[in-house]
C-alpha cells in the first residue's frame, strides 16, 4: 500500500498548500468580522470562535489531502503519484480555488444569479484540468507549483500547533 | 428499502428526544411535593415582530386578529404594553430577565445578556418544581435561551417542526456548547445565502450551503405560498406545522410533566411576510394613514406606496398566523389544557411602515416598533378585563413568578401587572431603548432612548455620527400616530421628562461602570 502513496516529504508539501489556502481564507474572514464581534463578545468568546474555525480548517485540509491520497492509490502512478508535488499542488489549489470563487461569486452577485454562480468555479476547474494535463510540458507551471509548495511549508510550523491547540480546546469544550 | 424524509426524521427524533429528556426530567418529578401540587401550567406564546398597532384586537381597521379577539374575551388585555427594545435580542432579554436593556446589556444584534447576570432569568426563578420547556424559531432568541440552558429542562431545536433546512449546521449541532454555536456556525462558518454581505469562514461548509441553496427545490414554493414559504432565512416553515407540533407536544408529552412553564417564541409574523394564499388579497382597501416624511435617522428610504404594500403583506401574514393560532387554542380548549393553564400571548417587539423605514431594528423608536400585544388568560377564565395603564415587558417576569407562587427578587426592574396584584399607575415610567451599535461592555453613548409616562412619549437620539442629539415629544393618547412633536411646545412636560430620562441614563451608566 505504501508503494502506492507518494513520499512523505511530497505529502507534507501538498498538505501545506491545502492548509495555507484554507487557513488564509478563514483568517481573512475572521479579521473581517472581528470588529463586529468585539461589540458584543468578550475575548474568550472570540477565541472560542477562532478555535472552532481552526479545528474545522484542520478537518477540511485533512479531508482534501485524504481525497488526493485516495486518488493516488487508485489511479495509475503517472497520473498523480509520480509528480505528486506538482500535480497535487495544482489539483488542491484548483479545487480550493474553485470553492473560493464559488462562494465569492455569491458574495459578489448574490444568490439571485442562481446556477450562473457555477460558471466561475467550473472555469477554474477546467483550467485546473488543463494545467494538470499539460503539467509535464509547461515548465513554468511546474516551477511555480514546486516553488509555492516548498515555500509554504514553513507556515505549517504555525498552523499545525494552532490546529492542535484549537482542536484540543474544542474537544474539551464539548466533552467537559 | 423505505427511507425517512426530513419531516419523518424530525418527528422520530423529537419523539426520541422527548423520551430521553423526560427520562432525564423524571428527577424533577420525583421530589415529594411536586406531583400532586395544584400549580397551574404557564404557556407563553411570543410572536416575533407583532406590533399591537396592527391588531384588530386593539382597534386596527383591518380585521387581522379575529381569533385573538375571541381569546381576549376570556383574558386580561393590556392596551399600552411596551417592549424594552425594538428587535429580538433586546426585547426578549428584557422579557426573560425582568431587566431594562441598559442593565441586561443584550443590546447588539445577536447579543447576549451580561455574563454575570445569566442566573437572573425566568426559568431559574420559576424553579425546578416546574418542567421548563423552551422553543424558539428565532436564532437570536435561542442564543439567550442557550445562556439560560442550565435552567431549562427541555430546549427544543430551532428547526423543530420545520422540514426545509437551508443551512448545513444548526445551533443544536453543538449540544454541549450551544451558547457559542450560533456564532461559530451561523455568524461565521456557514453561508447565509440570502445575505450576500457575509463572509463565511469555512469554505467547505459555505460551499455545501450554497450548493443546497441552488438545488431546484430550495424553497419548496407550492401553490399554497405564492410568495414562497415563510422563512427565518435558515429554514422555511409553515405556521400550521409549527403550531400543530406545539399542540401535539402539549397534549401528549407535557401532560405527563405538569406543572410546566412552556416558552414558545415563533418567527411569524416577522418578515418575509409570506402568508398562505387564502390570506393574500384579503385586505385590498388601503389603510387611511397620513403620510409621514422620511425621518433623518431612518435607515431606509421606502416610498409611501411601497410601505403600503409591505403593510398589507404584513397584515395578511398576521391574519394567517391568527387563524392557525385560533386552531391551536381550540385544540387546547378541547383537550382541557386551558382549564389548568395560564396562557400568555405577547411579542418581543413591533414593526413599522412609516417615515421611510421598514422593519424594526431602527434608530426610530416610535410606538409601532415598541407597542406590543399582551393578553393573559387565567385557568378557566370566562370574562375579559381591560387595562389601559402603561406596562412594560419587564413586568412579565415578576408576574409569572407571582403566578408560580415564587418570591420576586429585589433586583427585578419590572412590576406586577395590573390584575395580578399591580396597580394601574399612570405616573409609571418605562424606558425602551435601542443601542445596537453601542459596545455591550461600554457605557451607553450611541442609542435611541424612550421614556413613556402619563400618556406621553419622549424620544432621545444621541451619539449618532453626523447628527446632533435630538429630542421629540408626543402625546400618545391624543396623537397616537405621533405626528405633532410637542418638544418645543409643551415646555413643562418636556422639561420634566427630559430631566428624568437623562438622569435615568446617567444612573444606568454609573451603575454599569461600578459593576
Amino acid at each position: 500500500m505504501r508503494k502506492r502513496l507518494p513520499e512523505f516529504q511530497s505529502i507534507v508539501q501538498v498538505y501545506a498548500v491545502i492548509a495555507v489556502l484554507f487557513a488564509g481564507w478563514t483568517i481573512t474572514a475572521f479579521l473581517w468580522k472581528l470588529s463586529a464581534w468585539l461589540l458584543l463578545l468578550n475575548l474568550g468568546e472570540v477565541f472560542t470562535i477562532f478555535s472552532y474555525a481552526m479545528a474545522a480548517n484542520f478537518l477540511e485540509s485533512l479531508s482534501i489531502l485524504l481525497l488526493l491520497l485516495i486518488a493516488c492509490s487508485l489511479l495509475p502512478a503517472r497520473v498523480l503519484r509520480d509528480e505528486f508535488v506538482v500535480r497535487g499542488t495544482i489539483l488542491s489549489a484548483g479545487i480550493i480555488g474553485s470553492l473560493m470563487v464559488f462562494v465569492g461569486s455569491q458574495m459578489y452577485f448574490g444568490i439571485e444569479r442562481g446556477v450562473l454562480l457555477l460558471i466561475a468555479p467550473l472555469s477554474v476547474l477546467i483550467l485546473t484540468a488543463f494545467l494538470l494535463q499539460r503539467a509535464s510540458k509547461l515548465h513554468q507551471v511546474r516551477s511555480i507549483a514546486v516553488l509555492f509548495s516548498d515555500r509554504v511549508v514553513v507556515f505549517l510550523f504555525i498552523l499545525l500547533p494552532l490546529f492542535a491547540v484549537a482542536s484540543i480546546y474544542v474537544l474539551f469544550r464539548n466533552t467537559s | 428499502m423505505s427511507t425517512l424524509n426530513r419531516r419523518e426524521f424530525l418527528k422520530a427524533s423529537a419523539a426520541l428526544m422527548a423520551g430521553v429528556t423526560f427520562a432525564g426530567a423524571s428527577r424533577f418529578l420525583s421530589p415529594p411535593g411536586f406531583q400532586g401540587t395544584n400549580k397551574p401550567n404557564i404557556l407563553m406564546f411570543v410572536f416575533d415582530a407583532m406590533s399591537a398597532r396592527h391588531l384588530s384586537l386593539y382597534g386596527y381597521e383591518r380585521e387581522t386578529t379575529p381569533n385573538l379577539k375571541k381569546f381576549a374575551e376570556r383574558a386580561f388585555v393590556y392596551h399600552n404594553h411596551y417592549s424594552g427594545g425594538n428587535f429580538t435580542t433586546t426585547g426578549t432579554a428584557s422579557m426573560l430577565t425582568g431587566l431594562n436593556p441598559w442593565t441586561h446589556r443584550a443590546l447588539n444584534y445577536r447579543g447576549m445578556v451580561d455574563r454575570h447576570l445569566t442566573d437572573r432569568n425566568l426559568f431559574r426563578l420559576v424553579g425546578n418544581e416546574y418542567t421548563r420547556l423552551a422553543f424558539t424559531q428565532n436564532l437570536w432568541a435561542d442564543i439567550l435561551l442557550s445562556q439560560f440552558e442550565p435552567d431549562i429542562d427541555i430546549h427544543l431545536p430551532c428547526d423543530s417542526y420545520s422540514p426545509y433546512i437551508h443551512s448545513s449546521t444548526q445551533p443544536d449541532d453543538l449540544p454541549s456548547d450551544r451558547r457559542m454555536a450560533y456564532y461559530v456556525f451561523q455568524d461565521f462558518m456557514s453561508l447565509r445565502v440570502d445575505d450576500p454581505h457575509t463572509f463565511p469562514g469555512s469554505l467547505l461548509m459555505a460551499s455545501s450551503d450554497l450548493a443546497r441553496a441552488l438545488a431546484p427545490n430550495r424553497n419548496h414554493i407550492s401553490g399554497e405560498y405564492p410568495r414562497g414559504l415563510p422563512t427565518n432565512y435558515d429554514y422555511s416553515y409553515e405556521n400550521a406545522s409549527i403550531l400543530d407540533g406545539i399542540g401535539g407536544l402539549l397534549r401528549d408529552s407535557l401532560a405527563q410533566a405538569e406543572p410546566y412553564l412552556a416558552y414558545f417564541h415563533l418567527w411569524s409574523p416577522h418578515s418575509p411576510y409570506n402568508a398562505r394564499k387564502d390570506f393574500i388579497g384579503r385586505f385590498e382597501e388601503e389603510v387611511q394613514i397620513q403620510a409621514k416624511a422620511r425621518h433623518p435617522f431612518s435607515g431606509g428610504n421606502y416610498s409611501q406606496s411601497a410601505l403600503q404594500t409591505y403593510r398589507r403583506e404584513y397584515d395578511e401574514f398576521i391574519a394567517d398566523l391568527d387563524a392557525e393560532f385560533g386552531r391551536l387554542l381550540a385544540d387546547l380548549e378541547r383537550s382541557g389544557i386551558l382549564q389548568n393553564s395560564y396562557v400568555i400571548v405577547t411579542s418581543d417587539h413591533g414593526e413599522m411602515f412609516e417615515r421611510g423605514e421598514l422593519g424594526h431594528a431602527t434608530a426610530l423608536m416610535y410606538a409601532p416598533v415598541t407597542h406590543i400585544p399582551l393578553l393573559i388568560s387565567a385557568p378557566g377564565q370566562t370574562s375579559r378585563s381591560d387595562f389601559h395603564s402603561t406596562t412594560s415587558n419587564v413586568d412579565l417576569l415578576p408576574t409569572i413568578l407571582k403566578i408560580a407562587g415564587k418570591e420576586i427578587p429585589e433586583w427585578v426592574e419590572g412590576r406586577l401587572l395590573p390584575g395580578f396584584g399591580g396597580n394601574q399607575d399612570p405616573t409609571r415610567s418605562i424606558f425602551p431603548m435601542m443601542g445596537k451599535d453601542n459596545a455591550a461592555f461600554q457605557p451607553l453613548k450611541q442609542a435611541t432612548f424612550v421614556l413613556i409616562k402619563n400618556g406621553y412619549e419622549l424620544l432621545f437620539y444621541t451619539g449618532y455620527p453626523g447628527h446632533e442629539d435630538q429630542f421629540e415629544l408626543y402625546h400618545l393618547e391624543q396623537d397616537p400616530h405621533e405626528l405633532q412633536n410637542l418638544f418645543s411646545k409643551d415646555i413643562t412636560t418636556t422639561s420634566h421628562m427630559k430631566n428624568e430620562l437623562l438622569e435615568a441614563i446617567s444612573t444606568a451608566n454609573r451603575n454599569f461602570q461600578m459593576r
